[in-house]
């Protein structure tokens, strides 16, 4: 029973808990302050029972699906219910439902206007996401992908900064357009499935089957349109070079909680797809695409680096750094190589861990100061010891400093580079080195803004009276920083129950009929 | 097919009474009937509950009938000599104008109130709209199509020119009136012709048979006019084209969309396009289809699905553009109405373009089921909107829905739900309504068109928004407070709202409902 139904009671608990916080707060009196402890415990119970898909077993030695449940949906169009996961949507789902207790514990006395649609719109977004990498369906997939546009839309809109309607409407037109062709091209693989296999489907797995076994064969023109279909809705939101310019806007405006769930979890979405969909449905494309994708994934961890550099905002550097850093998992993923396509899922799960980390962090001296310029800061060691210390953690751990997680990721993704058999020799050493500046950069952005903002006299008279952080907040920051020990101390837990589930992807990517890899460049 | 026109030119004229086929009419008629007697006896203060839960019972008893013919395959499939059809197309527009109408009787009562308007003639007004919407779908011939459109017309000048000291009413009423007096006539004219073009050389008189009409369209050697079929169906698509208000035929609405009273707009803008739809699809898909080894009829029908083709992306490119910068709520609406016209053509033109039988209907289900989602969630959004405009449509600037968001938030959440379906973001009814008649589109290669569509989408994005925005995201400078709710509005947006939702989430039910429509016309292609 749970075994079945546990993917669908993830889903659904966190909407459960929306219900039962608007329910109760339209009811009671006091019903907006209990909000956040109804959000609270429902997170937290969503939580505890994802933990439970690790009890599943033997990931790392097959990729099959667990958890799996498939029911009829709507019977005229041949779309059913179906969820899974396997070591690829494993740990993502996992990461979601441990940022969303964080972020909504980090909220705690920030949000003070209209809780109740706050913490709602929070558990509404959770259930959302956690959908997008469970579903097995594409056109499922496609509803859970899209319907978490609506939440975010609001978390900008409502509780973001002051530039925040603009911020909002960005997000949503880019994300909510760059998707739509996807649609076109979901309903267009339904009818060549219905063309050659004699019926139509939106199920991934039986789509995969059907191409595994050349029931369904996609020509080198349906793959070109389908590619590009799929990865620029992905590429929007990862985001890309050059689809990347509503991010900057969006994180800045975001509450604290918002850019800690977009960061954390929302540009996994356009990653997570690219490496289930368009390199698993389209291997040729991806091939040909390839070299395209590397060029885009270095300019965006160089661009994305040198302008984090130049940033007097925090937030705003942090955001640009995901830029870069989301580049480096693009760069994996189209490496086509083992530790390349590993290197970039483990990469996934640090940025969600460090860069949450940092947006936590920088939400805490705004909480304090209102204010996130570099400028305004300084010396902020000297009154807020344990702030410095876990700010210089999580920054060393976005650089990539050897012992915390984001090393790993990017050495992995590096070292797969090298010896990528998507471009020539040469290119591919060419495009490892250009990406290893983009460590250099971050080092240079990172540690210079630690520099002016923690280090030196304390030259603003207001910052000698802030206060360090008190329980709640170092409660929220410490399983982040445990987690960055962990997992740059010993990875294997991850990468071994993630391996078997990349193989397949890759597996599809790199035999090519011919069993030749990319002659056709 | 031989034996068959000399029968018919034989005149074999046998009464062929069935009052089981058309019993959903005659009840709605009744209820219209009654409405207005029962007026007449009521006070004044009862009289809109009173008119207006009777209504609700001859629709429900109405519908309840619509059902049972459901799968009674028994029953005869035509009648009146082919004047009256039963198919699952006829049952499931006929269930949309019931469902419309139904919503309609909720949300205007209010209304009915705030203007001290006569609820008994409105509300009698209303079934005998209703009754002419489902004749249009229920006609099987052009004769009854057009006798049902003048009902509905006729009903639908009157309810918009309702509130009488209201000269925004007024003008919707006249310019109503008179476009669309001026689009029946090129209806008219258009069945005149096809009626001359599809008489006989041996002397034969024509037909306005729609199943007759397509036999005649097929013979081509037989007929001795053929080319004025090409002028009929070109005048026909223009008169249905201005009911359904497709570009460049829509110019009429937004003025009358914008000055008729809201919950007739609201009801114009859901109810007499399906209608119209249901009749134009009847009449063009089975009237004119693809017929092979004909020169005459597959260039007729390739004709007019060029035509529709080319309609599709005007009336979805210029709603959208158009709406884009209105700043009258109820415009915006009207134009969007327009845009949605547009998608559900692309549903038609997939119809008209399917060879397959199953392929058709389903593509037909396709367009009804749009057609449903979209009378849901734009009632639902018109309910809200009448609320918040108040007596004498006041508030109906998007400025009067500044930062309204909060202050009442189960009919801004409601409304932003609405807006969120007619964009089509998934979960909603209006994303799966996209779906389908996309779908559709696709399975009979039209990716140009359905490219398109999508590319709308992507505009309509904006100005849905910017609504949502405005309540949500600013803050009100003036004082404001929420409308009370009242019982039967709240009931009419619960529906809705449901509505939205479970057509957005389990909506195979329905299409199951709708397809496996088996016109009586095409089973004797």
């Amino acid at each position: 029973m749970l075994q079945r139904s546990l993917l669908t009671i993830l889903v659904l608990l966190p909407v459960a808990g929306a219900i039962a916080a608007v329910a109760y707060g339209m009811a009671a009196r006091r019903g907006e302050t209990a909000a956040k402890w109804i959000a609270l415990g429902f997170s937290t119970a969503t939580f505890a029972l994802s933990l439970l898909l690790l009890t599943g077993g033997g990931y790392a030695d097959s990729a099959a699906f667990r958890f799996e449940q498939n029911l009829p949906w709507i019977g005229a169009i041949g779309a059913r219910y179906h969820v899974g996961v396997d070591g690829i949507s494993l740990w993502l789902v996992i990461l979601t439902t441990l940022l969303v207790p964080i972020s909504i514990v980090s909220s705690w006395h920030a949000v003070e206007k209209r809780p109740l649609a706050f913490y709602a719109f929070i558990l509404l977004l959770e259930s959302a996401m956690i959908g997008v990498f469970v579903s097995l369906d594409l056109l499922v997939f496609y509803l859970f992908f899209e319907a978490s546009l609506v939440p975010m839309f609001f978390l900008i809109g409502v509780w973001g900064g002051e530039r925040r309607i603009y911020a909002a409407a960005k997000f949503f037109i880019f994300t909510a357009v760059g998707s739509l062709l996807m649609l076109v091209g979901i309903i267009a693989l339904y009818y060549i499935h219905l063309r050659q296999a004699g019926f139509g489907t939106f199920d991934y797995t039986t789509l995969l089957a059907s191409l595994r076994s050349s029931q369904m064969v996609l020509g080198p023109d349906a793959q070109f349109w389908l590619f590009l279909a799929f990865a620029i809705a992905f590429a929007i939101k990862v985001p890309l070079f050059p689809f990347h310019t509503w991010l900057p806007d969006a994180h800045t405006e975001a509450p604290t909680a918002g850019s800690v769930i977009l960061a954390g979890v929302l540009l996994k979405m356009g990653t997570y797809g690219l490496m289930r969909f368009n390199l698993a449905l389209f291997p040729d494309a991806s091939r040909y695409f390839a070299w395209v994708m590397i060029t885009l994934a270095v300019i965006g961890i160089i661009y994305g680096a040198l302008v984090a550099m130049v940033q007097p905002d925090v937030k705003r550097l942090v955001a640009y750094s995901s830029v870069s850093h989301m580049g480096f998992v693009v760069l994996g993923l189209f490496s086509f190589t083992e530790q390349g396509m590993q290197g970039s899922l483990y990469q996934m799960l640090n940025h969600g861990v460090s860069t949450g980390a940092l947006f936590l962090l920088v939400g805490m001296i705004y909480e304090r100061r209102h204010t996130r310029l570099i400028s305004e800061f300084g010396g902020l060691a000297k009154p807020m010891p344990w702030f410095a210390t876990l700010f210089v953690f999580a920054s060393l751990s976005s650089v990539g400093l050897p012992i915390l997680n984001g090393f790993i990721g990017e050495f992995l993704i590096m070292l797969g580079m090298w010896t990528s058999p998507a471009l020539s020799q040469t290119w591919a050493r060419v495009a490892t080195m250009l990406a290893a500046t983009g460590v250099i950069w971050a080092a240079v952005y990172m540690l210079w803004m630690l520099q002016r903002v923690l280090f030196g006299r304390v030259k603003n008279e207001k910052n000698k009276r802030l206060t360090d952080l008190n329980w709640r907040e170092m409660g929220l920051l410490l399983p982040l920083l445990a987690l960055m020990i962990y997992m740059g101390v010993y990875p294997r837990p991850f990468l071994n129950r993630s391996r078997a589930a990349v193989e397949l992807v890759r597996s599809r990517v790199v035999a090519t009929e011919g069993g030749g890899v990319i002659a056709e460049r | 097919m031989n034996l068959c026109l000399a029968m018919q030119t034989a005149q074999a004229v046998s009464p062929d009474i069935n009052f089981a086929l058309i019993m959903p009419e005659l009840l709605v008629s009744v209820a219209g009937v009654l409405v207005m007697l029962v007026d007449a006896f009521t006070r004044r203060s009862n009289q809109r509950w009173v008119t207006g839960l009777l209504s609700l019972v001859g629709l429900g008893a109405a519908a309840a009938v619509c059902v049972l013919m459901w799968d009674d395959q028994t029953t005869a499939r035509e009648a009146f000599n082919g004047m009256i059809v039963l198919d699952r197309m006829r049952l499931s527009f006929t269930l949309v104008f019931l469902i419309v109408s139904a919503l309609t009787v909720l949300i205007s009562m209010i209304w009915v109130e705030w203007e001290h308007l006569p609820a008994g003639e409105f509300h009698s007004l209303l079934l005998f709209a209703t009754v002419g919407m489902m004749f249009m779908a229920s006609g099987g011939d052009l004769v009854i199509i057009f006798l049902g459109l003048e009902l509905l017309s006729i009903a639908t000048y009157v309810m918009a020119g309702f509130r009488r000291t209201d000269l925004r009413s007024n003008e919707s009423s006249m310019k109503y009136f008179i476009l669309g007096a001026f689009s029946s006539a090129f209806l008219l004219y258009g069945i005149a012709l096809v009626y001359g073009g599809t008489s006989l050389l041996n002397g034969g008189a024509g037909t306005t048979n729609i199943k007759e009409l397509a036999l005649r369209v097929g013979a081509e050697n037989a007929l001795a006019y053929p080319a004025l079929l090409y002028a009929g169906a070109a005048l026909m698509l223009v008169g249905f084209g201005f009911k359904i208000a497709t570009a460049p035929f829509h110019v009429w609405t937004p003025d009358v969309y914008e000055g008729a009273p809201t919950p007739v707009t609201a009801f114009m803008a859901a109810g007499p396009k399906a209608s119209g739809f249901a009749a134009f699809m009847r009449v063009f898909l089975f009237g004119f289809p693809f017929i092979a080894a004909t020169t005459n009829a597959a260039q007729l029908h390739s004709a007019w699905i060029n035509a529709l083709w080319l309609l599709a992306i005007l009336t979805m490119s210029v709603g959208n553009l158009a709406a884009l910068v209105q700043n009258n709520v109820k415009r915006m609406l009207a134009y969007s109405s327009i845009a949605h016209a547009g998608y559900a053509l692309v549903g038609f033109v997939a119809a008209g373009q399917a060879r397959d039988e199953t392929l058709q209907s389903d593509a037909i289900a396709a367009v009804a089921f749009y057609l449903l989602a979209y009378a849901v969630m734009n009632l639902g959004a018109f309910a809200v909107v009448t609320l918040i405009a108040r007596s004498g449509d006041r508030r109906t600037e998007i400025e009067d829905y500044n930062g309204i968001g909060f202050t009442a938030p189960a009919l801004s959440f409601a409304l932003t739900l609405f807006l969120l379906s007619l964009l089509g973001i998934p979960l909603t009814a209006g994303f799966m309504g996209k779906v389908m008649v996309f779908r559709a589109a696709l399975d009979q290669g039209f990716v140009g068109l359905v490219v398109i569509g999508v590319l709308n989408t992507a505009i309509s994005v904006y100005y849905y928004l910017r609504l949502i925005v405005v309540m949500f995201f600013r803050e009100r400078s003036t004082a404001w407070s929420a409308p009370a709710v009242p019982v039967s509005v709240a009931l009419a947006i619960i529906i809705t709202v449901l509505g939205v939702f479970y057509l957005g989430i389990f909506p195979g039910q329905v299409l199951d409902a709708f397809r496996s429509a088996q016109p009586v016309v095409s089973q004797l292609k």
